[in-house]
């Protein structure tokens, strides 16, 4: 194990063979506790010390000691997280209405708030009716767990969120993945899938590739094998679309996408994650879908924050037009560099690296000593093959910090992979 | 441990975490995916392998294994290293 840490990484640990539940497999505090282990793990968890905006201030983990930062990790998309509207938005629901819902919805936690904004939020989305849940991840779990049962099918994308995954393991569905964006490798699951249940699960845009879902396709195959949809678009929610309604919008399908799923993460620059159908599901999932029926409401300031921001990103185009104009110059850029971006057709920039941990990592220590902040994807996040950085565009991004960063990047990235 | 023991294992669990599937019809020359098998059952089925057979393989070596017959081989070369 020693020499060969490495080739072992967190996927290796998963089943754990100790004969006790409360210690951890056998040799995994030795493989953790690899100075090469800890080497790579010491990029994870550095500590924000200001909002994630473009430029941020990092409590550096090889230094030890505060650094300004060029922040291109954050999913602050289009700045929202520190709008002052924002900001305004929620001290004024902080000081009428406090912390927290202290409540789970259906008992007390519910408030005018929430109530607004998931009318809004459904609006918005051009569907019937709207449920908000604490966290975005909650909000995909709880959504395969009130829609799916034992007996049933949920085909997803082999790229989808784990939040997805996770809700198919806990409603009892049996589980089928098609090959990334693959309409013929669908078609296979849906032949073998005739005569059940079946919802078909994708991301508008995938958070590791920055691709787009294969939507028209897709949707074709759903319904000659009357499949109902689920579009997760936490990574495109007020960025695509003329009014940024999403992918689907952007593509003209929003009236054949059964469930529309968003969450407030990102974008956004809050916490949580919303679900939008029609009306009858909705209502029934909240009889069903526990991170909802079972969890405190949404903070409420968190949600007047969360509605400001929905305003500020819908009133006009200002913020999205300012994040595809970054996106492009920046694309620009990075491909001047012959770097490889993969398929990425969105903010979601990857440069891949390729199949060496230890160039990833080599790499990843160098750019963030030059001031980049901008993390390592690493196995099994991503394919082994294909370790990788990932930049998450913002519109709070200058030219002069995206040049910046194209030096820093072409300084240890670009040359770094030609010898 | 013989070739036939480790396959045997192999096939014991595909049974237990594959859905409708005969143990006695399983061709090795197939991969888990030809039964039906998703990512999550066939991490199921090597990680409940390994841990009955005492051995462990890392996960990147088993990226390039394209069937039933291929996961026992490699399975085989790791008991034979762990035991010697």
């Amino acid at each position: 194990m020693a020499d060969k840490a490495l080739s072992f990484s967190l996927a290796d640990f998963f089943f754990n063979d100790s004969p006790d539940v409360l210690t951890p497999p056998s040799d995994y505090l030795a493989w953790i506790q690899h100075p090469k282990i800890q080497a790579a793990m010491h990029f994870f968890g550095q500590q924000f010390l200001t909002a994630p905006r473009a430029e941020a201030e990092v409590l550096n983990a090889s230094e030890g000691a505060p650094r300004k930062v060029i922040n291109m990790t954050s999913y602050n998309y289009l700045g929202l997280s520190s709008h002052p509207e924002v900001i305004q938005a929620a001290k004024d629901a902080l000081d009428r209405y406090g912390l927290g819902a202290s409540g789970a919805p259906l008992l007390s936690g519910t408030f005018d708030l929430h109530v607004e904004f998931a009318r809004r939020l459904a609006e918005f989305k051009q569907k019937e009716d709207c449920l908000l849940y604490s966290s975005g991840l909650g909000g995909n779990v709880g959504a395969m767990q009130g829609l799916l049962r034992k007996g049933d099918v949920l085909i997803l994308d082999e790229r989808c969120h784990k939040s997805l995954i996770d809700g198919g393991t806990l409603s009892g569905a049996k589980m089928l993945f098609f090959s990334h964006n693959d309409p013929s490798s669908l078609q296979a699951m849906l032949e073998k899938s005739k005569g059940k249940r079946v919802l078909i699960g994708m991301e508008g845009v995938y958070s590791m590739d920055g691709d787009l879902a294969r939507l028209p396709e897709i949707l074709e195959l759903a319904e000659h094998y009357k499949a109902a949809t689920y579009l997760d678009e936490a990574h495109s929610t007020l960025m695509f679309g003329k009014n940024g309604r999403g992918v689907a919008e952007h593509f003209g399908v929003e009236e054949r996408i059964g469930v529309s799923f968003g969450t407030f993460s990102k974008s956004f620059g809050g916490v949580g994650g919303f679900v939008c159908s029609n009306a009858a599901i909705i209502n029934y999932l909240k009889g069903y879908s526990s991170p909802w029926n079972f969890s405190c409401s949404p903070s409420p300031p968190v949600v007047a924050g969360l509605m400001k921001a929905l305003e500020i990103a819908t009133r006009d185009s200002t913020l999205r037009d300012k994040l595809w104009a970054n996106t492009a110059y920046l694309r620009k850029g990075l491909l001047d560099l012959k770097l490889n971006l993969g398929q990425s057709e969105s903010q979601v920039i990857p440069i891949i690296i390729g199949a060496s941990g230890e160039k990833l990592m080599h790499f990843a220590a160098e750019i963030q000593k030059r001031g980049l902040f901008l993390q390592p994807v690493d196995f099994p996040a991503v394919p082994a093959e294909s370790r990788r950085f990932r930049i998450s565009v913002s519109s709070q991004f200058t030219k002069d910090l995206m040049d910046r960063a194209l030096t820093i990047i072409e300084d240890v990235i670009a040359k770094g992979l030609r010898g | 441990m013989t070739r036939e023991q480790i396959m045997d294992v192999i096939k014991k669990n595909i049974v237990a975490n594959i859905d409708d599937i005969d143990g006695a019809t399983i061709d090795p020359k197939k991969s888990m995916k030809d039964y039906g098998a998703n990512s999550l059952d066939m991490i199921e089925v090597v990680s409940t392998t390994m841990r009955e057979l005492k051995i462990k393989v890392p996960r990147s070596e088993l990226t390039d294994i394209n069937n039933i017959e291929q996961l026992a081989d490699k399975f085989m070369e790791y008991a034979n290293k762990e035991n010697g």
